[in-house]
């Protein structure tokens, strides 16, 4: 006969354990389904060749203006990968909320609420599955252009390191601010605007065209405290120009945003799950 | 007489489908006011960022901070009037590959026309009023700048759509080039919004050509700052072959057109 001792400690890590193989899992399907149209995603990613070079050439040209080899530090080799590195990451982002909105609006949010599994975390591992087919594509083809435009980068083994930690950061951050937009969907007519508004203070503030340096003083420090920088230009400064007190600021700012995101994310879930109503049929 | 009898029909037809479509935009009030609210607080932010930029670097070759409002405000008021007027260019390619054209070709009116204004894109409105909003607020320019700059919008605006409906066409040669029309579009309006000084070569002569971002921002801005006949001659000269050559390709891939055998009404 076999004698069952409960452990609450084991107990516990199996459970963490079985929702991680879950979640994974969806994960691995997702990546499947993303790799299925591989072409769509290259297709996408030729904007982000379109967008690196006219910014390569518009950076070449201020450079040339002002007959300098460094600008706020950046040299013109450190600001081409600075850009593929943001471009990468902002390029990659899937069309998240507009799943939560239909979801919600068609009702299939009922269906998927009944499933063994935490609506979020289904979510979340699909949409991480979706962004690093689009990430890592995004990746090479602009290291590609990168290389034939400026050459070798100068990162240091550190900055290599440390970029996918503050990168995975980062796309925790989106997706805890675009499916809580998403679900924004039980209240307003529309959830595009926000998304929109979202992104475009994440791309202009989160320094995707440049590095935060290159704004004036009072902009440059505020640019630099919102959230928006730890998305795009905290784990892009951090693979071109590594300093370790600046990376281990990034990895506290990340972690309040997330911490800070999540929390609003759960109450805004909660509240919007007492609004769905079941019907049988 | 008959031309000039013609083109007020045509006018009317338009303007009736610009009505018809900002009317069923209307019927959901508050998502179109945040629509429009937002594509202008996203034009702005943009501007605002690249007025920054340049005011901090400026370029050489005659450059001023002021022309980034100008390309800015000549690129969304050519951009909105082509999405507001002929809102349904970005989706020909799907029309054509799931038989959607059918609807159409039983109209008496001119099939490509009547496609590209069937629908409109509320956010467009957004576009418009920002970019008057910026040339007449930063800018302040006399009647007549003002009257040139609209004319300049608008033929950026028949850039705008024939640049779709080319891309959009090719769908019937080549199959689904939806995806293929977007990114053009997205290059088309990316290349629009920067300084065409810092192009040469051969990329310059694309921006001229097949990508005729040069034409949306780069002459307007020449035209606003130092006006001259045969410049205004040759924008408008483009701008007419280019609408011919988008007509051309539509005409010409219409007879390869299969229908659907979908049943449906156009909506």
């Amino acid at each position: 006969m076999d004698t069952t001792i409960w452990r609450p400690g084991r107990g516990a890590w199996r459970k963490v354990s079985l929702s991680l193989q879950k979640y994974g899992a969806v994960m691995r399907v997702s990546i499947a389904n993303n790799l299925a149209y591989v072409m769509e995603v290259f297709f996408r990613a030729l904007l982000l060749v379109v967008l690196v070079f006219i910014l390569s050439q518009l950076w070449r040209a201020t450079f040339s203006s002002r007959g300098a080899t460094v600008l706020s530090g950046f040299s013109i080799n450190d600001m081409v990968w600075y850009l593929v590195a943001a471009e990468t990451i902002a390029m990659s982002l899937p069309a998240l909320t507009r799943r939560i909105d239909q979801e919600v609006r068609s009702g299939q949010l009922a269906y998927l609420l009944g499933r063994p599994s935490s609506y979020i975390f289904y979510n979340f591992a699909q949409y991480l599955g979706e962004r690093l087919v689009r990430l890592t594509i995004n990746a090479v083809v602009g290291s590609i252009l990168a290389l034939i435009v400026v050459g070798l980068p100068h990162f240091t083994w550190m900055g290599i390191l440390a970029w996918p930690l503050v990168t995975f950061l980062a796309l925790c951050i989106d997706f805890v601010a675009y499916f809580s937009i998403g679900l924004l969907a039980f209240w307003t007519e529309e959830t595009a605007s926000f998304a929109l508004i979202f992104s475009r203070l994440t791309l202009v503030l989160g320094g995707v065209l440049a590095p935060l340096e290159i704004f004036p003083e009072p902009l440059r420090s505020i640019a630099q405290a919102l959230p928006f920088s730890t998305i795009l230009y905290g784990p892009s400064r951090t693979l071109v120009h590594f300093e370790l007190d600046r990376f281990v600021l990034l990895l506290w700012q990340q972690l309040i945003t997330l911490a800070v995101g999540g929390l609003i994310l759960l109450a805004v879930y909660r509240v919007a799950i007492r609004r769905v109503n079941i019907n049988g049929g | 007489m008959s031309i000039i009898k013609n083109c007020v029909r045509t006018l009317r037809f338009i303007g009736a489908y610009l009505v018809a479509n900002l009317q069923a935009a209307m019927e959901y009030r508050a998502a179109f006011v945040a629509q429009v609210i937002t594509m202008i607080a996203n034009d702005s932010l943009w501007l605002f960022f690249w007025w920054t930029y340049f005011r901090q670097f400026p370029l050489v070759h005659g450059w001023q901070s002021t022309n980034i409002v100008v390309i800015w405000a000549v690129a969304a008021c050519g951009f909105g009037i082509g999405m507001a007027v002929f809102g349904n260019t970005p989706r020909l390619a799907a029309l054509i590959m799931n038989g959607g054209l059918d609807a159409y070709l039983g109209m008496p009116r001119n099939v490509l026309l009547h496609v590209c204004i069937t629908a409109s894109d509320p956010s467009a409105w957004g576009d418009i009023m920002f970019a008057v909003g910026a040339f007449l607020l930063i800018l302040h320019p006399d009647p007549l700048h003002f009257a040139l700059f609209l004319l300049l919008a608008f033929q950026a605006a028949l850039i705008f759509a024939a640049f779709l409906v080319i891309f959009g066409s090719l769908a019937f040669f080549l199959g689904n080039t939806e995806g293929l029309a977007q990114q053009m579009l997205g290059a088309l309006t990316t290349f629009s919004t920067y300084p065409m000084n810092i192009f040469t070569g051969v990329v310059r002569l694309l921006l001229f050509t097949v990508v005729p971002a040069g034409f949306v921002s780069f002459v307007p801005l020449q035209l606003l700052q130092r006006f001259s006949w045969p410049l205004l001659a040759g924008m408008t000269g483009f701008t007419l072959l280019f609408v011919a050559v988008a007509v051309g390709m539509f005409q010409l891939g219409l007879k390869r057109y299969e229908s659907g055998n979908l049943l449906g009404m156009q909506n």
